[in-house]
């Protein structure tokens, strides 16, 4: 074997990886065409399609790409047609800071769609405050920031986590007096504990009657903690619940292990903070049937602009044959969805591409969100007001709504309850 | 339209007696608050219970529409089914729901009390005893709708034997409140009778208000009975726990053992070669279910050889594409297989796509069996140590006891010295590698019903299997068993005292203080290096 070969070997498979790293990853044009042209409107987005997220984040891109579909089709936006600039941060969070710097400056774009998990947003934070551009965020999150340069197009705690924990505690939810909360260690779980923390305590309930304990994001075996959790629930004192703040591939894996050890939504309900329909795709869910969430839009919500967005994504999967489902609509996918819309409505409103002609106009539009409620900015800062909805699971991997709220509840960016 | 309403109404009047009860019963599902429908549903499975065999039919059927979420409640009573399918919910007879028939919402207090009242009216309506049986243990749990005249009921009518020895316990048990202090005691045995926390917490509640000192010591003493098997229970539980972990990283590990101490190649395609075998198991089960849908159960057996030979397949086109090229190279070697593992996780992505797999879960891999205490021998993990432990016997006897494992060991103790005995090194190396990428394919049907199938599932193994690897001494398969138990070990008794996250941490600080006093392994690898 000559030293050549071997070194073209390499390079051989070394050039053939690459360039399907490539090919996957990132959409080529987008990146080499940088200038903007006459006639299109550049959106970024950064949602990783690789790493511990991509299960439920690698579908917003597509949902982006439906949403300025639909707007070209009706004349684009102030005549402009909109290209949508895919990414992969592959759920690594300094990445999305460097590929949200690269959108703004070498790809231009007028908005940037991204984040799932508050570290990334974090990480893009600084980015986006520095060039002064707008970035769309779809989850809802800890609250505690407002920055002008990010629309927090989702809820923050006061309209979303705790409506679901006082219907817990209320009689139709079974009187929930003991809590056991377990989280991903990082920035959104700590955050949302500290503030329910605050909030049990206001109610006067003592500190033994709660649990605190958190696993490393990605985190798979479960074992010991739903024994801990058996062990929290079957202690006298009331009710347990399960305050569950783990994110991405560790909720499929923390139902499977808890349907499997036999503990019941009966006996001890979770509330999965971030559990969506896509995380139940690959489960059982008939053992698991009762566990709860809380987001601003659940797929069982009733209308026809629901009915008219699942048709249209349902299309839109098979047009474009992208690997998700087309009939789950989970949260964030309406959330970015809105927000496409309503950067386009502010845009127009505002005649002008130009960030702070669109967030000065951003207040003053509203858009008919498929969860049925009317969305719009807040005057006074950059959050969407929302509705609420708790979800009940279901046996076909279905939230069925539970509750839902009359209007749209002002979000409290900053929350009282939390110390320290 | 109204009238004949009406005249419907007075037939059934006319028709059963027990008419205008039904609708009561009935209409009272349909109250706006939560805790008046579960009692409802309580006084339901009560009037089914005491009302003889047609009244338990219906009264069951009722339950079954309530928790099919088939149930209507309109401003004319409450019906089964939608539109003009509809029955009427006391009669059971065809009759059109009205336009603001809307479904009785169920919420898990609503779902508790309807399972509990499915399962007692299943001891009147079931004449399968196997089912009877279950709707007891079901019971057991779930005592909403459960009354001692409904289980005084369902004693008098049982004769199966097998139901009696569960019905007679339980009401034992309901007994905790009764005024006579024998029967207190009697309940107190009963459900101190099994072990569990659960059921500690329920003596330990009723003894608080307790005021006879016969029934105190008797309740003590069955605490203390309890407490012991707990501790049995826990005991048995992290080791449990331990083992399931262990043969995870085992399962990762032996393929990996294989090649690198054979060959020093550092595979780092060998998680992705887990994710393959995951995916062929996937293959398998659609094959199974489109041309044998009978078989479907057993996919994961019949998956079993198929992930094997998959991996291998893809290992063996590895070897001949890459590492054939690069043998003195290991550090291109690594460059080279990061490369393929990227490639390979990629090529998934794309033509499958991210999002977890949906497998059938056969009933060997779900829910658990309970044992002693609070312990629960899952049985999805179970198959996972099933697994490792055959892969690991089935790995030693190639080894030891064919013509190609003597090979092995010749070329991994010194691999000129083979060659001049006239073993062809390089075939042994491809074998090598296809029954260490085979075992990855393996690993993959075991860990398909313990964890997520997606594109990345193999990157979180490999550094996990590297460390069992290198600490069991390379080379070495006791080595990698040893280590990977060790681990597994740690990684469960620290979790419950200082988080998951510590626990990552000091394994990791005590593997790396474990290879600096002995950078061999726990293993050193005979022959050269």
């Amino acid at each position: 074997m000559t030293k050549g070969l071997t070194r073209r070997g390499l390079l051989r498979t070394a050039g053939a990886s690459l360039l399907g790293v490539g090919a996957a990853s990132f959409p080529m044009p987008g990146l080499i065409r940088s200038a903007r042209a006459a006639d299109t409107v550049k959106l970024g987005c950064l949602f990783s399609s690789s790493g511990a997220m991509a299960n439920v984040e690698g579908r917003l891109t597509s949902v982006v790409r439906m949403a300025a579909e639909e707007l070209n089709a009706g004349g684009g936006v102030m005549g402009s047609m909109i290209e949508v600039v895919g990414t992969d941060p592959a759920s690594d969070w300094p990445l999305y800071a460097q590929l949200g710097r690269q959108l703004i400056e070498q790809d231009q774009v007028a908005a940037l769609f991204g984040c799932w998990t508050s570290v990334s947003r974090k990480s893009v934070l600084p980015v986006v405050e520095q060039s002064d551009a707008l970035l769309y965020y779809p989850l809802h999150f800890e609250g505690e920031e407002n920055s002008k340069n990010v629309v927090y197009l989702n809820s923050p705690p006061s309209s979303s986590v705790l409506p679901a924990v006082e219907y817990l505690m209320g009689p139709d939810g079974g009187e929930a007096k003991r809590f056991f909360m377990l989280g991903s260690d990082y920035v959104w779980p700590r955050t949302i504990n500290q503030q329910l923390k605050g909030y049990w305590a206001s109610k006067g309930i003592p500190e033994t009657d709660w649990r605190e304990e958190y696993v490393p994001v990605g985190h798979s075996n479960f074992q010991t903690l739903i024994n801990q959790i058996r062990e929290f629930a079957d202690q006298p004192g009331g009710q347990p619940v399960v305050i569950l703040t783990v994110v991405g591939n560790s909720i499929p894996d923390f139902f499977r292990e808890f349907a499997n050890q036999g503990i019941s939504a009966l006996d001890v309900p979770v509330l999965g903070l971030d559990a969506l329909e896509a995380d139940f795709e690959g489960l059982d869910t008939a053992a698991l049937a009762g566990h709860l969430n809380c987001w601003a839009y659940l797929q069982s919500a009733a209308g026809p602009g629901n009915d008219k967005f699942k048709a249209a994504w349902a299309k839109h999967v098979a047009d474009t044959g992208v690997p998700y489902r087309g009939d789950v609509a989970i949260d964030p996918m309406v959330s970015v969805y809105d927000g496409v819309h309503l950067w386009a409505l502010a845009a127009e409103k505002a005649g002008s591409f130009a960030v702070p002609e669109v967030r000065a106009a951003s207040p003053s539009v509203s858009f008919a969100c498929p969860s049925g409620y009317e969305v719009s900015m807040m005057a006074d800062s950059t959050y969407v007001k929302r509705g609420v909805f708790i979800g009940s699971l279901n046996e076909t991997q279905g939230f069925d709504t539970l509750w839902q709220s009359e209007g749209t509840p002002d979000p409290v960016a900053f929350s009282p309850y939390m110390q320290g | 339209m109204l009238l004949i309403r009406l005249l419907t109404f007075l037939a059934c009047l006319g028709a059963s007696p027990a008419f205008a009860e039904r609708a009561a019963l009935s209409a009272a599902l349909c109250a706006p608050s939560v805790a008046a429908k579960a009692e409802a549903l309580r006084a339901l499975a009560e009037a089914g219970a005491l009302g003889g065999a047609a009244e338990a039919a219906w009264a069951q059927t009722l339950v079954v529409a309530v928790e099919a979420r088939s149930f209507r409640c309109a401003t004319g009573g409450a019906f089964i089914g939608e539109g003009d399918a509809a029955l009427d919910a006391a009669t059971l007879a065809p009759s059109p729901a009205p336009i603001d028939a809307a479904e009785m919402p169920i919420n898990n207090r609503i779902r508790a009390a309807a399972a509990s009242a499915a399962a007692a009216l299943t001891l009147f309506t079931d004449v399968d005893p196997a089912a009877r049986v279950e709707a007891t243990t079901t019971l057991e749990r779930r005592r909403e709708a459960l009354s001692l005249s409904i289980l005084d009921a369902a004693l008098a009518v049982e004769t199966d034997a097998s139901v009696l020895a569960l019905l007679k316990p339980l009401r034992a048990r309901m007994m905790l409140v009764d005024l006579a202090p024998e029967n207190r005691i009697r309940a107190i045995e009963a459900i101190a009778a099994d072990a569990t926390l659960r059921n500690r917490t329920m003596i330990s509640e009723a003894l608080a208000t307790e005021p006879d000192a016969t029934v105190q010591a008797a309740g003590a003493a069955a605490m203390e009975r309890i407490d012991r098997l707990i501790v049995i229970g826990k005991g048995l539980s992290t080791l449990y726990s331990g083992l399931s972990y262990a043969s995870v990283l085992l399962l990762a590990a032996l393929g990996l053992a294989i090649i690198f101490g054979l060959m020093g190649v550092i595979n780092l395609a060998q998680g992705e070669f887990i994710m393959i075998g995951a995916y062929a198991a996937w293959f398998v089960q659609n094959a199974v279910r489109a041309v044998m849908p009978g078989l479907i159960d057993w996919y994961l057996i019949i998956a079993l050889p198929m992930s094997f030979l998959a991996a291998a397949l893809v290992g063996v086109v590895m070897e001949a594409l890459v590492l054939r090229r690069l043998y003195d190279r290991p550090l291109m070697t690594l460059l080279a297989t990061w490369a393929v593992s990227l490639l390979l996780i990629n090529l998934v992505r794309v033509t499958i796509g991210t999002q977890n797999l949906e497998f059938h879960q056969p009933f060997y891999v779900v829910g658990g069996i309970h044992v002693v205490g609070d312990f629960i021998v899952t049985l999805n993990r179970l198959f996972a140590i099933a697994i490792a432990g055959l892969a690991f016997v089935g790995v030693v006897l190639v080894l030891r006891y064919t013509t190609f494992g003597l090979n092995m060991r010749a070329v991994a103790q010194n691999r000129a010295m083979a060659g001049a005995a006239g073993i062809d090194a390089r075939r042994t190396d491809r074998m090598a590698i296809a029954l260490g990428s085979g075992l990855a394919g393996l690993a993959g049907v075991a860990l398909a019903p313990l964890y997520n199938v997606n594109p990345n599932m193999g990157t979180g193994f490999i550094v996990d299997s590297f460390m069992v690897v290198v600490l069991g001494g390379v080379g070495s398969l006791l080595g990698a068993v040893i280590a990977s138990f060790g681990i597994g070990q740690i990684n469960v008794i620290i979790e419950p005292l200082y988080g998951a996250v510590a626990a990552k941490v000091v394994v990791l600080l005590l593997v790396i203080a474990f290879i600096q006093r002995r950078p061999e392994g726990l293993f050193a690898p005979k022959g050269r290096r």
